[in-house]
């Protein structure tokens, strides 16, 4: 017993060593973690609002490039409101047609936020926006801007809510190539923040640089064609089973501001839908 | 004594702050990060004991992970730079011998001593911390230069820090 003692006094430093990693290793295990964040949500307020007031602070050294940004899209969503517009038919009737309902068919309602922090240089990185439950941002609600796919939400608080951002080596994206029609999956690798590889596209067609890869509405996060980025490298892997494609990103992850997150009003329906197939089968 | 205190709490005050909201947006080369807060664990002197330097790790670690995102990782290397830190001291040390309640600086032992104490250590955290980032040894390669490019960002700015700011 007195042996037993001496060792563990002995060795007091070493076992605390243990001890505090262990700790560590749990808070890393249960954190890190793809879609939990029990410590960070209940911290995330104190954190948010500092991050918050940091994040006004570097706002003003930024207000040109936000202002450009706003001011393209603004020109881009003017450019799509002239071309819906539609030639008027000689017979006024046939324009006459009454739609059927269209209250049910509004299926995505945009929510705009700002990003107030944004990580792009770790191998899997969060941004966080400020908004959160208060204003109807749920886990799982898709985030784009005005370019493209910028995550999903993975975690939220009263006033704030943490994304995966797109570039994070377990954040995978459900894709369509816009020409083929063919399903991929995005998935980054950890390398450049402004690319990311498209899996699972075999051989039999023929990907050309600049094609448009779009998400797919597979997973009822995101809308249909929503781009990601363009094609900008085909390989043939040795195998020959998939292509190996590179896709440079649409969004510039480097100078991200503004985004809107994505709540699909009819997710609930279609993941109980989804929830009926038995789990050996999904 | 009292003299050191100060300094060592003026020092946490000001670069954990520092850490968390300026350097957290210094990212060199995209691939640098800059971990100025180690001078503070660095500089704690060798009358504390392994335990006590090893929790102030874990607290200081467990706040600049709130900042970044990754809750326990800077916390797990802080803890483990600690663990080390007495042995290597032991080995490495001055020709004249450590003084009592020295702080562990430039200005106390001179320069290419503290390049030899602080530098392993300073690879040690990098490594740790972009490693256990990583989550896999996949990226074996680029995790490697990151963090020897971090060791050296962030040895840069922990000897200018202290060349300005801690002369005698």
């Amino acid at each position: 017993m007195r042996q037993l003692l001496a060792f563990l006094v002995k060795y007091r430093a070493f076992l605390l060593f243990l001890l505090l990693e262990t700790f560590c290793v749990w808070l890393i295990v249960q954190n890190n973690d793809y879609q939990r964040s029990a410590f960070t949500n209940s911290s995330s307020q104190l954190v948010g609002s500092i991050n918050q007031t940091s994040k006004n602070v570097g706002d003003y050294f930024r207000l040109g490039k936000v202002n450009e940004e706003l001011a393209a899209e603004n020109a881009r969503l003017k450019a799509l409101l002239f071309s819906e517009e539609t030639v008027v038919p000689l017979d006024s009737m046939l324009s006459q047609e009454i739609d059927k309902d269209t209250t049910d068919r509004i299926q995505y309602i945009l929510m705009p936020a700002e990003i107030i922090r944004n990580e792009i240089h770790l191998a899997n990185n969060f941004f966080m926006i400020n908004k959160g439950a208060e204003s109807g941002i749920e886990p799982g609600m898709g985030v784009i801007n005005s370019f493209g796919v910028v995550g999903t939400i993975r975690s939220v608080s009263e006033n704030f809510a943490e994304g995966i951002s797109l570039l994070n080596t377990r954040n995978k994206v459900s894709v369509l190539h816009k020409n083929s029609g063919r399903l991929g999956t995005v998935l980054w690798d950890g390398r450049d923040p402004k690319k990311a590889p498209l899996l699972y596209v075999t051989p039999d067609i023929q990907p050309q640089k600049g094609d448009s890869i779009v998400t797919s509405s597979y997973n009822a996060v995101f809308p249909k064609e929503v781009l990601i980025g363009t094609v900008e490298e085909v390989t043939r892997d040795e195998n020959n089973t998939y292509l190996q494609i590179r896709v440079n990103l649409s969004v510039d992850f480097a100078k991200l501001s503004y985004v809107y997150v994505i709540k699909n009003e009819l997710k609930v329906e279609q993941d109980s839908l989804m929830n009926l197939i038995p789990i050996d089968l999904q | 004594m009292t003299k050191n205190l100060a300094t060592i709490l003026f020092t946490l005050v000001i670069l954990l702050p520092l850490q968390v909201l300026v350097f957290r947006n210094f990212v060199i080369f995209d691939m640098g990060f800059c971990f100025v807060y180690l001078l503070f664990l660095l500089m704690l002197p060798r009358e504390l004991s392994i335990a006590l330097e090893m929790v102030i790790a874990l607290a200081t670690g467990l706040v600049v992970d709130l900042f970044y995102q990754t809750i326990g990782i800077h916390a797990a290397a802080g803890i483990l730079v600690m663990f080390l830190k007495p042995y290597w001291q032991s080995i490495n040390s001055p020709r004249s011998g450590y003084e009592v309640n020295d702080l562990m600086l430039i200005r106390t032992y001179g320069l290419s001593w503290y390049l030899g104490y602080a530098t392993p250590l300073i690879l040690v955290y990098a490594l740790a911390v972009m490693f256990i980032e990583a989550g896999s040894a996949g990226l074996f390669g680029i995790t490697l230069l990151k963090a020897t490019i971090t060791t050296l960002i962030t040895l840069i700015f922990i000897l200018v820090i202290q060349y300005l700011f801690y002369n005698k």
